[in-house]
């Protein structure tokens, strides 16, 4: 996985490309700790470079949701496709995660 | 001489640490030489010096226990080469050093002596210092490698035991699932076919699945994968068992019995792992499945005119969320028909160039069964050898597929 990382106000969008599993584990580390710490009120990640996720990437994305509680940042999703889109759908992670379609 | 001896030990405290226990012997036909033997070793740390004057004394010396280094000076070989392959041969010998000490006469006969099993040469005339760096570089390499056949030694019970541990683990995870007579006596009962395929990552797995008599005309099936798979999440399978046995769930209604498990996983798992799962109540007199999921694959439903249909399937995944609820949905199921269940293993594996074989994919080989594969030890194992002619194995996340198909209805209904 990759990902490019924007600030506009106090919203960040980050951006992920590739596929969500296991081994993005560290990248997705950093990802959160950056959320917890930059003091942003909204992080937006941007699925729509991504075109794999599997039960570990969503796992990551439960762990970004919980820390964002702490933290009080929103965390958001948008615009998930294909498998990713499918995945996101069949968990209903939109319930937890505010997704845009 | 004194200089010589404490400039020798100066150079080599570490390395006398390491080789001053060992036990050297000496084969020297004249005793007056070896003193200069003997100075060397010491200057190098070892005390533990034998001497043997010819190859029988040698060998008898040698019988009663291996030295960690043998320097044999060239005379006792005149006449005698095969002492070396002798001396070889004995208990504890094979890999010990043999240093070979004299004047050679040319390159033949170093050759012949290496041949022979010498592990070295030592050419003379040799300065005592140089004599001892040498004797020093082999007791050092002796050491170092008991040490290293200790740490290979260790390694080797340990994981011994960590597979016969292992093995035993697996062997309760088998014990979870369904027992052959329990899906005959299913089989016989509801008038089914059930088949099933368990298989693991590694040793132990993150999938389980169960089924149970609800009554004369229902029963339950459920196929639950967490997150993860290996030791710990084999452990939640355990957890899993260990709840649907000892609580009373709503067994027949499997959103009901969905939402009660989630309240009993959510808090008890680590934050990042969940399970997803599929329960579903297969009700023969009606002839439909009522099923909910938890975040699991869709199933697959298959019909008597060969119409597939793909079963919806929304729910968040179990130990997410308290607030999670789920919902039943229905399949028809008359008989003739089949239903899939399936891990993501199934269409998230990837073959050998990395192409995912995917939902399609697994679509496509169930559309391909030969309409007879029920003869031919079941349409789960055609489907199941046809998909690991091109994917490899071992599947990098854990694979459970259940087949249930029911018998079609007799032609004459009189019996």
């Amino acid at each position: 996985m990759n990902y490019t990382v924007r600030d506009l106000g106090g919203v960040r969008e980050v951006e992920l490309r590739g596929q969500l599993t296991f081994e993005a584990n560290d990248d997705f580390r950093q990802i959160i700790e950056g959320m917890e710490k930059d003091g942003i009120a909204e992080c937006v990640l941007n699925l729509g470079g991504l075109d794999f996720i599997d039960s570990a990437g969503l796992g990551l994305l439960v762990l970004a949701n919980n820390a964002g509680h702490r933290a009080s940042v929103q965390l958001k999703m948008k615009h998930p496709r294909g498998q990713v889109r499918d995945m996101i759908e069949i968990s209903e992670f939109h319930t937890i995660i505010p997704c845009e379609f | 001489m004194t200089g010589a001896s404490s400039e020798g030990g100066a150079a080599a405290p570490a390395a006398a640490l390491a080789v001053g226990g060992q036990r050297v012997l000496i084969g020297h036909p004249r005793p007056p030489a070896v003193a200069v033997l003997r100075s060397a070793l010491a200057s190098v740390g070892v005390r533990a010096v034998d001497v043997a004057l010819d190859a029988d004394g040698l060998l008898a010396r040698v019988g009663q226990g291996a030295p960690d280094l043998l320097v044999l000076h060239l005379g006792l070989l005149a006449d005698n080469l095969d002492l070396i392959a002798r001396l070889r041969a004995m208990n504890g010998m094979r890999d010990a050093p043999i240093l070979v000490l004299g004047r050679f006469s040319g390159a033949g006969e170093r050759q012949a002596l290496m041949r022979a099993g010498a592990t070295d040469l030592i050419p003379r005339p040799v300065t005592r210092p140089e004599l001892a760096a040498r004797l020093r570089v082999h007791l050092e390499n002796r050491s170092l490698n008991r040490s290293l056949q200790e740490v290979i030694r260790s390694l080797q019970a340990y994981h011994t035991g960590a597979v016969q541990r292992m093995t035993l683990a697996r062997d309760m995870q088998l014990d979870l699932l369904p027992t052959t007579e329990a899906c005959g006596g299913l089989e016989r009962r509801y008038a089914i076919r059930l088949d099933s395929h368990f298989e693991s990552s590694s040793e132990l797995g993150g999938d389980i699945w169960g089924a149970r008599a609800l009554d004369d005309h229902r029963f339950a099936v459920f196929l639950c994968d967490f997150t993860g798979h290996g030791v710990a999440a084999a452990l939640n399978t355990f957890r899993l068992h260990a709840l649907l046995t000892k609580i009373d769930l709503p067994g027949d209604d499997p959103a009901e019995t969905l939402g009660a498990i989630n309240g009993l996983l959510v808090g008890l798992l680590p934050e990042s792992q969940f399970a997803t799962m599929l329960y579903a109540v297969v009700d023969v007199r009606v002839g439909a499945v009522t099923y909910a999921t938890a975040g699991a694959p869709k199933p697959i439903v298959g019909r008597p005119d060969g119409a597939l249909e793909i079963g919806g399937s929304l729910g968040l995944p179990l130990g997410v969320s308290p607030k999670a609820s789920y919902r039943n949905r229905h399949l028809d199921f008359p008989p003739g028909s089949f239903l899939f269940l399936f891990s993501d293993a199934l269409f998230e594996a990837r073959d050998w160039d990395g192409q995912l074989f995917g939902y399609e994919g697994v679509v496509d080989l169930v559309n391909g069964l030969d309409s007879d594969a029920e003869l031919e030890g079941g349409p789960l194992r055609q489907l199941l050898e046809r998909y690991f002619t091109t994917m490899p194995r071992p599947l990098a996340d854990d694979l459970t597929a259940l087949w249930i198909s029911r018998r079609a209805e007799p032609l004459d209904g009189s019996g």
